[in-house]
């Protein structure tokens, strides 16, 4: 099921993972029924995910991290908009990180 | 301005990791109260874990950890994560060897140790042996460096039993 990304959203990581930055490198683990599974599911992201990771852990919403890619990187907005909210549809799905609701 | 490049979220096949790292995640995933699985590596707990078994590391409290248990622990001189077994307790520390070694990790303070071996897979299957009472055993013997002769000899005679119901079988 597609999730729909809202550009006012902020988002943080999932409880069921554990997330480290080590010497540079983000390293995500999903803590699949209560173990991190190296052999099975462990993540990294490439250095444009690393740049859109940092910003929304910082609590930029959607459309800030946007702006703000848009403006570092030699590409039309349109095309970066397309790259971060499907990066994060896959966060999303694979219960990587989840929105941030606001009571 | 930096050219663009598509994010991607990479599967850990292109990902070796150091151990730091290893270390760095063990921890952090037993701070959730969860265990951590991943591949052994090398010979030196052979034959009761060999190298390419999935083990399970599980947090445990360091009250827990006791003579013959299977233990991932930081080594305190090279910082690196290995994974022996507890061949004495002293007092706040842990005496620890692999059990194909005749020398100790020397000795390890409770607070080098990860977390204990809960479960050991080969080839999909879980090995029982070398987790259960009889750690105890080869605690004591490896203690006193008697465990390699000992599996060399019931090797030894597994063999001859087995080629000994082979000529008497038709």
């Amino acid at each position: 099921m597609e999730t729909d990304i809202n550009p006012d959203s902020r988002f943080k990581p999932s409880d069921d993972v554990v997330v480290r930055e080590v010497m540079g490198k983000i390293l995500i683990v999903p803590l699949t029924s209560g173990i991190g599974d190296m052999e099975d599911e462990i993540y990294t992201l490439n250095e444009s995910a690393k740049a859109i990771w940092d910003r929304l852990i910082k609590g930029e919403n959607v459309r800030a991290v946007i702006d703000s890619l848009s403006a570092e990187f030699e590409a039309d907005s349109g095309e970066i908009e397309r790259d971060v909210t499907g990066l994060m549809k896959e966060l999303v799905r694979r219960k990587i990180l989840e929105e941030i609701i606001n009571v | 301005m930096s050219e663009h490049q598509r994010p991607e979220l990479i599967k850990k096949d292109e990902l070796p990791l150091s151990g730091e790292a290893l270390i760095e995640l063990i921890t952090a995933v037993h701070e959730k109260g969860a265990s951590f699985k991943f591949r052994a590596k090398g010979f030196s707990m052979s034959p009761f874990v060999k190298c390419g078994d999935i083990i399970t590391i599980s947090p445990t409290k360091k009250s827990a950890v006791g003579r013959g248990d299977i233990v991932a622990f930081v080594h305190p001189e090279s910082g690196k994560p290995i994974v022996h077994r507890v061949i004495r307790k002293e007092s706040a520390a842990f005496r620890i060897r692999g059990d194909s070694l005749h020398i100790d990790d020397g000795l390890i303070p409770e607070s080098a140790i990860l977390g204990k071996v809960a479960k050991i897979e080969r080839d999909g299957q879980k090995v029982y042996l070398g987790l259960g009472v009889e750690r105890y055993i080869i605690a004591f013997f490896s203690e006193r460096s008697q465990l390699r002769s000992l599996i060399s000899g019931l090797s030894g005679l597994r063999r001859l039993v087995r080629s000994g119901f082979k000529k008497i079988l038709p």
